[in-house]
């Protein structure tokens, strides 16, 4: 887009025009800061933090901010979740851009500042403000679903047999299945077998699909879509705990 | 940590309409969403896929491709083998060209190549070092961010405005600066 852009800036008459097509990824990896636009830091979906000293935060916050000064940032980075976005903002320029840098070289990929730090937030028309006491310092975030995901309650519910209108495929390969073995109320079509066999797929119930992480069940996911399916899928590595699906173990032999 | 000082806080426009546009499935497609339906047929019949990978998986040996543009687009699943050439070109969000062919039931990607970002006439490329510099001194340039605001708004270059591709082809010169001689330089996801 930033070549269609550039076009039309020249078909419009502009004579200096310029394209940066590394874009963004290119920025964050010199280590660049970025910034979040004042209206995500009111409403997105953040982890904010406040980087202050103890103390700064009490006279006055961003709203939902937690206070995490610098100098226990380092401690507490495993607390922050590492698919949330994460906005920073102190008093001081140094120590923010430090700790942009100390996320991203610990990992982080989606970290951003506060335009204008503190301040900038203060002297944003709406840049409302929380004062008093901090209750809690504790890191909260949940995630919030993509595009065609299906929630884990709701596919374990599925797997469990209590939703008959709907049709689980597991797209992981037979040799997966032989050694992990399958979810209960489960079909196994492999990813690559889902074209050829779309008439095992039944068109009037609702479909989920899962692998083993969520990356092919993704690609089952738009497959399907693509052949009039009304489908999900689960993006979740499916050993963490919070799956929790009953599990037909392969027969040992 | 290389030595920031950035103070540049030029007052956003934020842009509240909601677009779904990627910027490396930009690619590909002059004319946005023109008869994408005879566009695909043609394509089909080549046994050619120009658009964005969606995904690869090594375990099922398939790669996705996504072709066309919003309610037009369809993703396309395709087997891969070792002969299949290119295979690292098809990582996710990167453009693509994939030649395919029918074998049996299935459809095998046997070439895989990047497709790579034309300029327009009298446009340059700039590189992150320049840039940065001309962020850093302040330059008078207008800095467009050309992806569509849920990309733009969690995290983007100090100073830089939004304005994604329809609202540029909405509105015209009227979001861009009056002196059609300064610098404009836009930028996106990156195309590699």
């Amino acid at each position: 887009m930033t070549t269609e852009n550039a076009g039309l800036a020249k078909k419009l008459g502009y004579t200096n025009v310029r394209a940066f097509l590394d874009g963004i990824p290119a920025w964050i990896k010199e280590g660049y800061p970025v910034y979040a636009s004042y209206e995500f830091v009111a409403k997105g979906n953040i982890v904010l933090l406040d980087l202050r000293k103890d103390g700064a935060a009490i006279e006055g916050r961003i709203p939902r901010a937690v206070v995490v000064p610098y100098s226990t940032l380092e401690k507490r980075a495993n607390d922050i979740p590492r698919n949330a976005p994460v906005v920073l903002y102190s008093d001081n320029e140094e120590e923010v851009l430090n700790a942009y840098q100390d996320l991203l070289d610990d990992g982080f990929k989606n970290v951003s500042l506060v335009p204008g730090n503190y301040k900038g937030w203060v002297d944003w028309q709406y840049g409302v403000i929380v004062k008093g006491p901090i209750f809690s310092n504790e890191i909260r975030w949940v995630r919030q679903l993509g595009k065609g995901e299906v929630s884990v309650d709701e596919f374990r519910k599925a797997t469990k047999g209590e939703l008959p209108d709907v049709f689980v495929i597991d797209a992981r390969t037979d040799e997966e299945i032989a050694e992990f073995g399958i979810f209960t109320n489960t079909v196994n079509i492999p990813l690559d077998e889902i074209p050829k066999r779309l008439n095992e797929i039944p068109k009037g119930k609702r479909i989920f699909v899962h692998c083993s992480t969520g990356a092919r069940a993704d690609l089952a996911y738009h497959e399907l879509v693509k052949n009039g399916y009304d489908v999900k899928f689960l993006l979740l590595d499916i050993t963490d705990p919070e799956c929790d699906c009953e599990i037909i173990k392969p027969k040992l032999n | 940590m290389k030595k920031i000082k950035l103070t540049l806080f030029i007052p956003i426009a934020i842009m509240l309409a909601f677009l779904s546009f990627g910027c490396a499935k930009d690619m590909g497609k002059p004319s946005a969403a023109a008869k994408p339906a005879a566009v695909e047929t043609q394509k089909q019949a080549d046994n050619v896929y120009t658009g964005s990978v969606t995904g690869k998986s090594n375990k099922a040996k398939t790669v996705s491709i996504q072709v066309g543009q919003g309610d037009a687009a369809v993703t396309h699943m395709l087997k891969f083998d070792d002969k299949t050439t290119g295979l690292e070109f098809a990582e996710q969000g990167e453009a693509a060209i994939i030649t395919w062919e029918q074998r049996g039931e299935d459809k095998f990607a046997t070439v895989i190549k990047p497709k790579l970002a034309k300029l327009p006439e009298g446009v340059t490329e700039i590189k992150v070092d320049e840039l940065f510099k001309l962020v850093e001194d302040k330059s008078p340039i207008t800095l467009v961010d050309a992806r569509p605001p849920f990309r733009y708004n969690p995290a983007h270059i100090p100073g830089a405005i939004n304005i994604p591709v329809p609202v540029l082809k909405e509105k015209g010169a009227a979001v861009l600066p009056a002196d059609k001689n300064s610098l404009i330089v836009f930028y996106c996801q990156g195309v590699t």
